[in-house]
C-alpha cells in the first residue's frame, strides 16, 4: 500500500509517517465518539492528542489500540489497514499501551506483568511447556532477562519484581504500565494520561522519561495529556479534539496560538 | 460504656452461635464423640469453642492487658448466660417448643446442664462462660508461642481421638496391646494419654518454627548441587511416605484416601479453569460424568458399545473425547463474564446429568439404570507390585490413583510457571488488557477449559473402574460446589491448595461419620468464613510467599500475628466502629 505517502498533510520527513488515520468516525448508538478525523503520526517522532473531557481522546486511542473498531473510516499501521483488526493482534503488529486509570494485573507479581507484556515476542505453547523442551527453558530465560531489563530502565528496584502489582506505590504502579507496555517492543507506544496524578517533581521526572524513551527504544509516542506543561514540552505536533472533532493540529507553538484551542479550553467568553 | 456494651453485644452473639450449633443437632451427634473418656466430647469442645473466639474477638481491640481480659471474661460471662438462661427457658417452655426443635431433647439438655439439676448447671455454664472468655481473652496477650502450642494441643487431642478406629487395630495388629490399654478407652483418650498428647503436640508446634527455619537457613546456604540433593531426599521421602500409607493405613483409610485423590484429581483440574484462568465454572462435574461415561462406554463389555477394551486402552480415547466436550462447552461461553459464565455453565453441569438419565438416550448411556460390570482398572482384581506385594481392594484403585493425581499436579505446574499461565493469569485479572497486551482471549478461554475437562475426566475414568458401575444420579451439582469448595479453601490456583482443600473437605467428614448430616451446613459456614476472613486460603500461592521471604523473612508469613500485636494500629484503621 502506499497510502502513507500519498497524504499530502505530512510533514516532509525523511522516515514517512508510522501511523494513518483517516476519516475516522466512531459513533456509539446515537453519540459520535469520533467524526472524520483525519490524523497521523510520523515514524520516531512524539505527537499528543490534547482536548477538554468527553472530547472522544482515550475513544480514539481505544480504536488505535484495536479495542474499538472504527464505524466508518481506516487506521493504517506501517501499510498494513489495523480498522477491523482484534485487539491482541494489533499488539502484535507493534502497538501498546498504557491506561488513564492504571490497568495492571493486579494479583500478579510486578516481574510477572512484564512478562506478559513479552507475550506477543514468545511462542511456548502449552505442551512444549509441560515438556519444558530446551527451546522453552531459554526462551523463558531471555523473557525474565528482558523483563528485568525493562524494569530496570523505568526505574522499579530489582526488588520489588517479586511483589504484587497492587501493593506498589502509585507512581510506581504508573512505571511498571510502561514497563508491561514496552515489553512487547512496540513500534507505537500509546500513552494515556501518563502523568495523571502525579506531583510536579515526578512528572518532570515522567516527562524527561518519555523523550529518552523515544530517543534510545526509536520509538514513536502518542500521548493523551492533561498537563499542558507535559504537552508543551515534549511533542512535537499536537491534535486538539472537541466533541469529538479535530478542530486543530500543529507545533506546540501554533497550538498555543489558536484562538479555536483557546476557545474549546477556556469557553467563548476569553477569546471575545 | 462502649467496652460493656460491645462485650454485651459479644456475649448475645456467642450464645446464638450456641443455641444454633445445639439447636440444629450438631452438639448432639458429637456428644457421644469422646475426646477425653469421661471429661470431654467433641460436641462439648464445638458447643464451648464459641466462648473462647467470643473473648478472643473482644479483647484484641481493648487496649491495656486489664481491660482486654476484663471485657474478655465479661464477654464470655455474658454468653454463658443468655446460653443458660436458654436452657432454662426451653425447660419451663417443655414440652412445646420440643416440638418445634426436634433435635433439643432430653439427652441434649442433660448433656448441655452437665448432668446437673437445672440451677446448678445454669451456674456452672455461666462460670464456664467466664473462665473460656478469659482464656480467648489472654490469647492476644500471652506471646505467640504459647497460643501456637495451645492451639496445637487441642488439636493433636482431636486428631488422636479421631483416629482412634485405625490406631487401634493397627496396634494391636502389632501386639501393642498395653499402648492401647494406655492410650484409649472406648474412643477417647484417657486422661493422662490426653495430658501427653496435648504436651507433645504442644512442643511439636512450638519446636516447628526454628526447626524450619534452621532447615531454611541451612538450604539456603548450602551449594547448589547439595541443595538438589536436600530436594531430591525429600521428594523421595514424600514418595515412599504416599506409596507406603496404605500398607499401614487399613482398608477403610484407603478408601477414604481414594476418594481425596478423586477430589484432588477434580480440584486440580477445576484450578485450572476458576484458578488460573478465572473462569467461574459452576458446571464441572459435566466433565467427571463425561470422563466416568465415556470410560464405561468404552471398557463394560455390557454396554450400548460393547466393545470392552480395556482401561488403559479406553484412557487416551476418554482423554480426548472430554478434552473436545470441554471445547464443545467453552465455546458458547466465551463471551459471558464472571456471574453470567457461572449461571450459564452451571446449566451445563445438569444438560450432561439430564442427557445420561434421559430415556430418550437410554439405549446408549442406560438411563437410570447406568452402565454395570466395568472392569477394575488392572482387570484382575489384584496386581503385584515389587517391595510392596500383592495390592488388592481400595489399593489397587490408590497407586494408579496416585499416580494420575502426580501427572495432573506436574502438568499444572509446569503450566503455571510458562507463558501460558501467565496469560491465563493476565485473562483472570483484566480480560480487556490481557487482550490489548497480545493474549488471544478466546484461545485461552478455550485451552482452559479443555485441560480441566481433560484433568475432570480422569477422576470419572477412575471413578467408574472403582465402583465399576455408573449411574447419572452421582453427577449431581453438589459435586460442582464440593469441587469448588476444595479450590477455594486451599486457595484458588495453589496447587498444595488443593490437596489440602480435599483432605479438609472429603478426607475430614469420611473420619467425622456424625458429620455426614451435618456436611453442607458447615462447608457454607466455612465457605463463607473464608471469604470473610482470609479469601486467600489456607495455603496461599506459594512463589509469592517464598519469593517474599527471601525478600524479608518470615514477614510475609505471620499477617495475623502481626494484628494480634498491634490492636492500636487496628483500632484506628477502623475508627468508626468505636
Amino acid at each position: 500500500m502506499t497510502v502513507a505517502t500519498m497524504d499530502s498533510n505530512a510533514p516532509a520527513e525523511e522516515q514517512g509517517i508510522l501511523l494513518e488515520a483517516k476519516a475516522v468516525t466512531k459513533q456509539f448508538e446515537g453519540l459520535v465518539a469520533n467524526r472524520e478525523i483525519d490524523f497521523n503520526i510520523p515514524r520516531n517522532s512524539i505527537v499528543s492528542i490534547i482536548g477538554p473531557n468527553g472530547a472522544g481522546k482515550t475513544t480514539f486511542f481505544n480504536q488505535l489500540s484495536g479495542i474499538y473498531h472504527p464505524t466508518s473510516g481506516q487506521i493504517i499501521l506501517d501499510g498494513i489497514d489495523i480498522s477491523n483488526v482484534a485487539p491482541h493482534q494489533v499488539a502484535q503488529l507493534g502497538v501498546a499501551r498504557t491506561y488513564q486509570n492504571i490497568r495492571l494485573f493486579q494479583n500478579m507479581t510486578v516481574l510477572g506483568n512484564v512478562m506478559v507484556g513479552r507475550h506477543v515476542r514468545s511462542s511456548g505453547a502449552w505442551f512444549s511447556a509441560i515438556f519444558r523442551l530446551p527451546r522453552i527453558r531459554r526462551e523463558e530465560e531471555a523473557v525474565e532477562q528482558r523483563s528485568f531489563e525493562l524494569l530496570e530502565l523505568v526505574g522499579l528496584r530489582r526488588r520489588v519484581a517479586h511483589e504484587l502489582a497492587k501493593n506498589l506505590p502509585y507512581g510506581d504502579q504508573r512505571r511498571l504500565e510502561v514497563a508491561r507496555a514496552l515489553a512487547s517492543d512496540p513500534v507505537l507506544l500509546l500513552l494515556d494520561e501518563p502523568t495523571a496524578g502525579m506531583n510536579p517533581r515526578e512528572t518532570r521526572r515522567m516527562t524527561e522519561f518519555i523523550g529518552r524513551l523515544r530517543n534510545d527504544l526509536q520509538l514513536t509516542i502518542l500521548l493523551i495529556e492533561h498537563d499542558m506543561k507535559v504537552v508543551m514540552g515534549v511533542s512535537e505536533r499536537i491534535t486538539v479534539l472537541d466533541y469529538g472533532e479535530k478542530i486543530a493540529e500543529g507545533t506546540p507553538e501554533e497550538i498555543r496560538a489558536n484562538p479555536r484551542v483557546i476557545e474549546a479550553y477556556l469557553g467563548k467568553q476569553a477569546t471575545a | 460504656m462502649a467496652l460493656l456494651q460491645r462485650a454485651l453485644f459479644a456475649g448475645l452473639v456467642v450464645a446464638i452461635i450456641m443455641w444454633y450449633l445445639a439447636g440444629v443437632g450438631l452438639v448432639g451427634a458429637f456428644a457421644d464423640r469422646e475426646v477425653v473418656t469421661g471429661y470431654l466430647s467433641l460436641g462439648r469442645l464445638m458447643l464451648l469453642t464459641p466462648l473462647v473466639i467470643g473473648g478472643y474477638a473482644v479483647a484484641r481491640q481493648a487496649g491495656s492487658v486489664g481491660r482486654r481480659l476484663t471485657i474478655g471474661a465479661a464477654a464470655g460471662g455474658m454468653g454463658g448466660t443468655f446460653f443458660a438462661v436458654g436452657i432454662l427457658v426451653v425447660l419451663a417452655l417443655s414440652p412445646g417448643i420440643r416440638e418445634v426443635f426436634i433435635r433439643i431433647n432430653d439427652t441434649l439438655i442433660e448433656f448441655l446442664l452437665f448432668g446437673l439439676d437445672p440451677v446448678p448447671g445454669a451456674l456452672l455454664n455461666v462460670a464456664l462462660g467466664i473462665g473460656l472468655g478469659l482464656l480467648g481473652a489472654s490469647l492476644p496477650v500471652v506471646p505467640p508461642i504459647v497460643r501456637r502450642g495451645l492451639l496445637a494441643g487441642v488439636g493433636g487431642m482431636v486428631l488422636a481421638s479421631m483416629l482412634e478406629p485405625f490406631v487401634r487395630p493397627r496396634l494391636t495388629e502389632f501386639d501393642l496391646h498395653d499402648v492401647v490399654l494406655f492410650l484409649y478407652q472406648d474412643q477417647g483418650l484417657l486422661p493422662l494419654a490426653a495430658v501427653i498428647v496435648f504436651a507433645v503436640s504442644a512442643l511439636l508446634a512450638i519446636a516447628w518454627r526454628p526447626a524450619r527455619a534452621e532447615v531454611q537457613r541451612r538450604y539456603a546456604a548450602a551449594d547448589p548441587g547439595a541443595q538438589r540433593v536436600g530436594r531430591w531426599v525429600a521428594l523421595l521421602l514424600l514418595i515412599s511416605f504416599i506409596v507406603t500409607l496404605p500398607q499401614f493405613t487399613g482398608v477403610f483409610i484407603t478408601q477414604v484416601l481414594v476418594l481425596v485423590g478423586l477430589y484432588i484429581l477434580l480440584g486440580l483440574g477445576l484450578n485450572i479453569v476458576v484458578g488460573y484462568a478465572g473462569l467461574l465454572d459452576l458446571g464441572y462435574v459435566a466433565f467427571y460424568a463425561v470422563g466416568a461415561y465415556f470410560t464405561a462406554l468404552l471398557t463394560s463389555p455390557t454396554s450400548s458399545l460393547g466393545i470392552g477394551l480395556s482401561f488403559w486402552a479406553a484412557l487416551p480415547l476418554v482423554v480426548i473425547g472430554s478434552a473436545l466436550i470441554g471445547l464443545f462447552i467453552g465455546a458458547p461461553v466465551l463471551r459471558l463474564r464472571g456471574d453470567y459464565l457461572a449461571i450459564v455453565t452451571l446449566g451445563f453441569g445438569e444438560i450432561a446429568r439430564v442427557l445420561f438419565l434421559s430415556d430418550a438416550l437410554a439405549p446408549w448411556f442406560g438411563g437410570v439404570q447406568g452402565i454395570l460390570s466395568i472392569p477394575d482398572i488392572i482387570g484382575e482384581g489384584s496386581y503385584t507390585l515389587p517391595l510392596l506385594g500383592e495390592i488388592k481392594g481400595p489399593a489397587a484403585t490408590y497407586y494408579p490413583l496416585v499416580g494420575f493425581c502426580a501427572v495432573a499436579a506436574f502438568i499444572a505446574w509446569r503450566l503455571k510457571y510458562s507463558r501460558t499461565g501467565r496469560a491465563w493469569n493476565a485473562m483472570r485479572e483484566d480480560e480487556d488488557v490481557a487482550q490489548a497486551t497480545g493474549v488471544n482471549i478466546v484461545n485461552y478461554k478455550l485451552l482452559a477449559f479443555a485441560m480441566g475437562a481433560a484433568i475432570g475426566c480422569l477422576g470419572g475414568a477412575i471413578f467408574a473402574t472403582h465402583l465399576e458401575s455408573v449411574f447419572p444420579g452421582t453427577f449431581n451439582v453438589l459435586v460442582s460446589i464440593t469441587v469448588l469448595a476444595v479450590v477455594i479453601l486451599g486457595g484458588m490456583g495453589s496447587i498444595p491448595g488443593v490437596v489440602f482443600g480435599a483432605l479438609a473437605l472429603i478426607g475430614l467428614p469420611e473420619l467425622l461419620r456424625e458429620f455426614a448430616e451435618f456436611k453442607l451446613l458447615v462447608y457454607g459456614a466455612v465457605l463463607m468464613l473464608m471469604m470473610i476472613l482470609r479469601p486467600e486460603g489456607f495455603v496461599p500461592d506459594v512463589t509469592r510467599r517464598r519469593e517474599l521471604h527471601e525478600a524479608e523473612g518470615e514477614e510475609g508469613e505471620d499477617g495475623e500475628d502481626e494484628n494480634l500485636e498491634n490492636p492500636e494500629a487496628e483500632r484506628t484503621a477502623a475508627p468508626s466502629q468505636a
